[in-house]
C-alpha cells in the first residue's frame, strides 16, 4: 500500500476503499479467467470420441401384428407383412476405426529419396512406402523382395569370375500407381546416382560398377571392373520409378529438386506416403497395389519429437507407439510404465580408434602403451554402470556382425588387469620418475595423451570414467569434445580427427554392415594437403592395408572369412581400436503395438505383420 | 516525422549488410556442412569431394557470400571435377529474392522451409505473448495495489521462484504432471507432443488444447519477470504528483489507476514489447523442442546443426530486419504515446 504524504486521513481512507475495490475487481477477473481457462481445457480434454447419438428417419420393413376386419362371420387375428416409416432412435456405429500407430521419430528426415540422405531415420523408412531389391531378416540375412532369388554362383547369378551378377526380377511387381517395375527402372537409378548434375550423398557402391544394362524387362545384369565381394550388403536399397523422375531429369538436367524426393507418392512398399508437414508428422496408409497383399495396420504417422525426455513421456502416456534410442537412464521408467525396450543388432559397435601416425604422441604409437590402456579399462563395469548392463565390451569391430563368424578364434580378450598394465609399462620403461602419478619415458616425456569425442552425453561419461581408470596406471589422459560437423570435418576444415590432434578418438561405427569390408585403414586414405578428404585419420600398417584390399576381390566366402580373421587378430594385438561398448539399434514398442520384430539392416521388414491391439 | 523514419531505413541497410557478412563468416567456420551427410558413418572421402564441388563448398568463403548475396547465375561451375566449368549456375541471391536452396533438404528452396514453419510460430507465440502481457499487467497492478499485504509477498515470492525457473524444468515437469501423472490418476489430461493427436485429427480443437502446456510453460517464466516490471513501474507511477491530482479533481479510482496510472507506467513496456515481438519468429526454441511445436525455433537448432547456411542465414536475416522494423514502429509508437517526445 503506498502511503502518499500530505493526504487527509478520510482521503486516505476514501482511497484505500477504492484500491481495494479495484484490487477486488482484478482479483475477480483473474480468477474468472483461470477458471475459464480450466474449463476449457477440462472440456477439450474430455472431448474424446464417443460413440454418437443421432435421431434418423429410415424405412424399412417390419413384421407387425394388426387386426383386420374382414366381411366374414367373426374377427380373426392375422399377421401380415405391411411397409411402413418409422422414425427411430439409433447409435451411429462409428465407421470400421482405422488402426493407427505412431512412430516417435527424434530426427526429422530430409529426403525421402534415398540417394540423396545418409541419415537412417530416413533411410529406415525406405521398407515403409519403398522397396529394395533384396532386405534383411532379423539375423541380418539377406532375402529376395524384388527378384525371384538372390544371384549366386550357385544359381548362376554371379559369373565365374565375379564380374557379372544376373538379377532377375518378379513378374508381379508394381509401383504404387499401378505401373509395372522393370529392369529399365534399375538402369535409370544407376544413371541418375553417377550423373554429375545430382548431388547425391553417395556413390558408393555403384562406382564400382563399369556398367547396368537392361537385358529384357525383368533382367538386370551388373557388370564390374574387378570382383567386388561387398555387392550383397549396399546394392539396391531402393529403385527410382523411371516414368515419374525421367520427365523431370530432361526438364532439369537434374533430379535434386525432383518434388518425389520429398514427397514420393509413388512408391513400392506396403505403404503409400500421403503427406509430410515439415517438423510435425509425415503419414502412410496402406499401398492397395502391393503385391505381396495388405498389412494389418491401416495408418502410419510419423511424429517428430526431437527431444528423448519428451519421446519416453510420450510414449508412457501412450500418445506414442514406437520410439528409438531411449536415454540409457530411461529404461527402467519406460519398463516401469509398460513399455517394452527391445534391441537388435545393427553392426555398430562403440570404440576407441588409436592415432598412430607421425603427428600423434609417442605414447600413442607405442603399441607397448596402447596394450596397456586395453588393460586398464574396466570395460565390463562401464558397461554394467554406464549403460545399465544392457550392452557388452566387443572386442573387435566385427564382433556383432554374422554371430561374431570373422572374429579370429586365436583373439584373446582384454581382461581387465591394471597391475598387468602397470607391470607391462614398467618393463617397458614408463615409470614414474618424479612421483607425480603419471609416468615418463625414456626420454622423460610425462606420458599424456588426449582424447576427443563428440559432444554425446554418454562419451563424455565414458571419457569421465576412462581418465579416471587411466589415471590409476599412470597414464594422463587429457579429455575434449567437439560438435559433430567439426570432429567428423575434413584435413583443410582444420577437423580434430583428420589432422591428429587427438591420440585416441572415440564413436559408434560399423563395417559396410552387414558385409565385413572396410576402408579406414587403407593406406591410401591417409589425409593431407594433397588429399585433404582422407578417412584413414589413425595410421599406416602396410601389413593390415594389403588384407584390407586382399579380401573386396576374393569370391571364395570361406577364404574371405579366413583374411578378416586375419585384419581382427592383428588389430586386436596392435590395439588399433578398442571395443568400449555394442551399440545396437534400441527399439521402444509401446503395449499397443504387437507382432513386432525388427532387423539391423531393414528393421521394418515385417511391417505387414505388425498390428495395433487396444 | 517522416524525415526521421526514412533516416532510420536508410541507415538499416549498412547494418543489416554488416550483419550478414558477420553471420556467414560466423556459420560458415562453425561446422562443415558435408562432414554429417555421412548419416551414422564417417563420410566417404569421394563423395565428401564430390558434393563440396557440387554445393560450391569448396570455393573461398569471400566467394561464396558474394554468391549467397547476388547469386551465381553469372558463373558456370564444375560439377564432374574434371577442372573445365560446365553448367551454369542458378541461384539469385538474397539481394534479389531468393534466399538459396537448403543443403539438408536438397534443392528446397530455404525460404519456403521457413515459410512453412512461420505460421505454426506464430499460431504458438503470438497467444503466449499476450497471456504474458495480459496476465503480467493484471497480477503487476494487482501486486502494486497491496504493497506489502500478504498477497503481494505471495505473488513476490511465487515471481521469484517462477523467474529462477529454466524453461526446460517447467515445461517437463509440466508435461510429466498434466499428461502422464493425470492420466494415470484418472483425470482429464493433455497430450504430451505435438500440434495434434493423429487418431482425431488437425482439428482447431485439438491444436488448441496442443497448445496449452507449451503456452503454459512459456507464460509462467514470462510472467514472473514482466509482472515484476509492471509493479515496480504502477508503484512509481502512483506515488506521481498528477496521479495525486488526477484523485483531487475527483476522478473514480478506476479511472485514476486505467487512465493515469496505467497508460504512464506503460510506456517503458512497450519499448520491452517492441523488441519482443521481433523474436517471436525466432519461436522458443526449447518450449518447441520439448512439445515438438514445429516452429522456427527447431527449425533453426535442426538445421544450425548440420551447417545448412542458406535456411540458418534465411532465418536470422528475417528477425534482423524484423528487429531493425519494429525498433522504428516502437519508437513511433512511444512519440504517440507520450506527446513530450518528437523526433527530428
Amino acid at each position: 500500500m503506498v502511503i502518499f504524504a500530505g493526504a487527509s486521513p478520510a482521503t486516505y481512507n476514501a482511497r484505500k476503499d477504492m484500491e481495494e475495490i479495484v484490487s477486488r475487481k482484478i482479483a475477480k477477473t483473474l480468477s474468472i479467467l483461470v477458471v475459464l481457462a480450466m474449463l476449457a481445457v477440462s472440456l477439450a480434454a474430455c472431448g474424446t470420441a464417443e460413440p454418437e447419438v443421432v435421431v434418423e428417419t429410415v424405412v424399412e420393413t417390419v413384421i407387425e401384428t394388426v387386426e383386420v376386419e374382414k366381411e366374414v362371420e367373426k374377427t380373426v387375428v392375422e399377421t401380415v407383412e405391411v411397409e411402413k416409416e418409422v422414425e427411430k432412435v439409433v447409435t451411429a456405429t462409428p465407421a470400421p476405426t482405422n488402426k493407427i500407430a505412431t512412430f516417435a521419430w527424434t530426427q526429422e528426415p530430409d529426403s525421402m529419396n534415398w540417394v540423396y540422405s545418409n541419415m537412417w531415420f530416413s533411410s529406415i523408412l525406405q521398407q515403409i512406402f519403398h522397396c529394395w531389391a533384396w532386405e534383411f531378416d532379423s539375423d541380418n540375412a539377406a532375402f529376395p523382395r524384388l527378384l525371384t532369388e538372390i544371384p549366386s554362383m550357385a544359381n548362376g547369378g554371379v559369373s565365374e569370375d565375379g564380374t557379372v551378377v544376373t538379377m532377375n526380377l518378379r513378374d508381379d511387381i508394381v509401383w504404387s500407381d499401378g505401373t509395372p517395375i522393370t529392369a529399365d527402372d534399375f538402369v535409370f537409378t544407376y544413371e541418375m546416382i553417377m550423373d554429375p548434375n545430382n548431388t547425391v550423398v553417395s556413390q558408393y557402391p555403384y562406382d564400382a560398377l563399369s556398367g547396368v544394362e537392361a537385358t529384357d524387362e525383368r533382367t538386370v545384369v551388373m557388370t564390374f571392373a574387378e570382383p567386388f565381394a561387398a555387392w550383397e550388403a549396399w546394392f539396391w536399397r531402393g529403385v527410382m520409378p523411371k516414368h515419374i523422375l525421367e520427365p523431370v531429369y530432361e526438364a532439369e538436367g537434374s533430379i535434386d529438386e525432383a518434388e518425389w524426393n520429398l514427397a514420393p507418392t509413388v512408391g513400392c512398399g506396403p505403404y503409400d506416403f500421403v503427406e509430410w508437414e515439415s517438423g510435425s508428422y509425415m503419414r502412410f496408409v496402406k499401398n492397395p497395389n502391393y503385391w505381396l497383399g495388405q498389412p494389418n495396420i491401416d495408418e502410419i504417422y510419423l511424429q517428430f519429437v526431437p527431444d528423448d525426455a519428451s519421446q519416453t513421456a510420450a510414449l508412457i502416456a501412450g500418445d506414442a507407439d514406437l520410439g528409438t534410442f531411449p536415454p540409457i537412464s530411461d529404461v527402467p521408467i519406460l519398463e516401469a510404465g509398460g513399455v517394452e525396450v527391445m534391441v537388435q543388432s545393427s553392426g555398430y559397435a562403440e570404440g576407441w580408434f588409436f592415432n598412430f601416425r607421425d603427428m600423434a604422441s609417442p605414447g600413442a604409437q607405442d603399441v607397448v602403451v596402447r596394450q596397456a590402456i586395453a588393460m586398464a579399462l574396466d570395460r565390463e563395469a562401464i558397461n554394467s554402470d554406464l549403460l545399465l548392463g544392457l550392452t557388452h565390451a566387443p572386442e573387435t569391430l566385427w564382433d556383432p556382425l554374422a554371430g561374431g563368424m570373422y572374429v579370429s578364434p586365436d583373439i584373446v580378450p582384454w581382461s581387465y588387469d591394471p597391475e598387468g598394465a602397470k607391470a607391462l609399462l614398467e618393463d617397458n620403461g614408463y615409470v614414474d620418475s618424479d612421483n607425480d602419478g603419471i609416468r615418463e619415458d625414456k626420454d622423460g616425456n610425462p606420458l599424456t595423451l588426449t582424447h576427443g569425442t563428440t559432444i554425446r552425453e554418454i562419451r563424455q561419461d565414458n571419457q569421465a570414467v576412462t581418465q579416471q581408470m587411466l589415471r590409476e596406471i599412470g597414464i594422463d589422459m587429457q579429455i575434449q569434445s567437439w560438435d559433430a560437423d567439426l570432429f567428423f570435418g575434413s584435413w583443410a576444415d582444420g577437423s580434430p580427427a583428420a589432422l591428429g590432434d587427438v591420440d585416441i578418438m572415440e564413436w559408434s561405427d560399423s563395417t559396410a554392415f552387414p558385409d565385413p569390408d572396410h576402408y579406414y585403414w587403407l593406406c591410401s586414405e591417409l589425409p593431407s594437403d594433397e588429399y585433404p578428404w582422407g578417412a584413414n585419420y589413425f595410421g599406416c600398417d602396410e601389413y593390415l592395408d594389403g588384407l584390407f584390399q586382399e579380401q573386396l576381390g576374393m569370391l571364395d566366402p570361406d577364404a574371405r572369412t579366413e583374411v578378416i580373421r586375419e585384419i581382427t587378430k592383428h588389430m586386436h594385438e596392435n590395439v588399433y581400436w578398442l571395443g568400449i561398448w555394442d551399440d545396437p539399434d534400441m527399439w521402444i514398442v509401446g503395449p499397443r503395438l504387437t507382432n513386432v520384430s525388427f532387423s539391423g539392416v531393414t528393421p521394418f521388414y515385417t511391417i505387414m505383420e505388425w498390428d495395433i491391439v487396444e | 516525422m517522416s524525415r526521421y523514419v526514412i533516416r532510420r531505413l536508410l541507415q538499416a541497410i549498412p547494418l543489416l549488410f554488416i550483419i550478414s557478412l558477420v553471420l556467414f563468416v560466423l556459420m560458415r567456420a562453425s561446422g562443415d556442412p558435408v562432414a554429417t551427410m555421412g548419416g551414422r558413418r564417417v563420410m566417404r572421402p569421394e563423395d565428401r569431394q564430390r558434393l563440396a564441388r557440387q554445393l560450391g563448398l569448396d570455393k573461398p568463403i569471400y566467394t561464396q557470400y558474394l554468391y549467397w548475396l547476388i547469386g551465381n547465375d553469372w558463373a558456370t561451375i564444375d560439377t564432374d571435377g574434371d577442372g573445365e566449368p560446365d553448367m551454369p549456375g542458378d541461384r539469385r541471391g538474397v539481394l534479389r529474392g531468393e534466399l538459396g536452396k537448403s543443403l539438408v533438404s536438397r534443392g528446397k528452396e530455404a525460404w519456403d522451409i521457413i515459410w512453412e514453419r512461420l505460421p505454426n510460430t506464430l499460431l504458438l507465440m503470438i497467444p503466449a505473448e499476450i497471456v504474458i502481457i495480459l496476465f503480467s499487467l493484471i497480477v503487476g497492478i494487482f501486486s502494486a495495489l497491496r504493497q506489502y499485504t500478504l498477497a503481494d509477498n505471495v505473488i513476490t515470492a511465487i515471481s521469484f521462484i517462477g523467474y529462477s525457473m529454466p524453461i526446460f524444468f517447467v515445461a517437463l515437469i509440466s508435461m510429466y504432471l498434466f499428461s502422464v501423472k493425470f492420466k494415470e490418476w484418472g483425470l482429464p489430461f493433455l497430450p504430451t507432443v505435438g500440434m495434434f493427436d493423429p487418431k482425431l485429427g488437425k482439428t482447431p480443437s485439438q491444436v488448441a488444447l496442443h497448445m496449452v502446456l507449451p503456452i503454459f510453460s512459456m507464460a509462467s517464466i514470462s510472467i514472473a519477470g514482466y509482472s515484476r516490471y509492471v509493479r515496480s513501474q504502477m508503484l512509481e507511477t502512483i506515488s506521481q504528483d498528477y496521479i495525486r491530482t488526477a484523485r483531487a479533481k475527483g476522478l473514480s479510482e478506476r479511472a485514476v489507476i486505467s487512465g493515469h496510472a496505467l497508460k504512464n507506467a506503460s510506456l517503458p513496456l512497450v519499448t520491452i514489447i517492441g523488441l519482443d515481438i521481433p523474436l517471436l519468429l525466432g519461436g522458443a526454441i526449447v518450449t518447441e523442442t520439448i512439445f515438438a511445436w514445429p516452429g522456427m525455433g527447431r527449425l533453426f537448432v535442426d538445421h544450425v546443426s548440420r551447417g545448412d547456411t542458406p535456411v540458418v542465414m534465411g532465418i536470422l536475416m528475417i528477425i534482423a530486419l524484423a528487429v531493425v522494423i519494429f525498433q522504428l514502429l516502437t519508437d513511433i509508437l512511444y512519440a504517440w504515446l507520450d506527446p513530450r517526445i518528437r523526433y527530428e
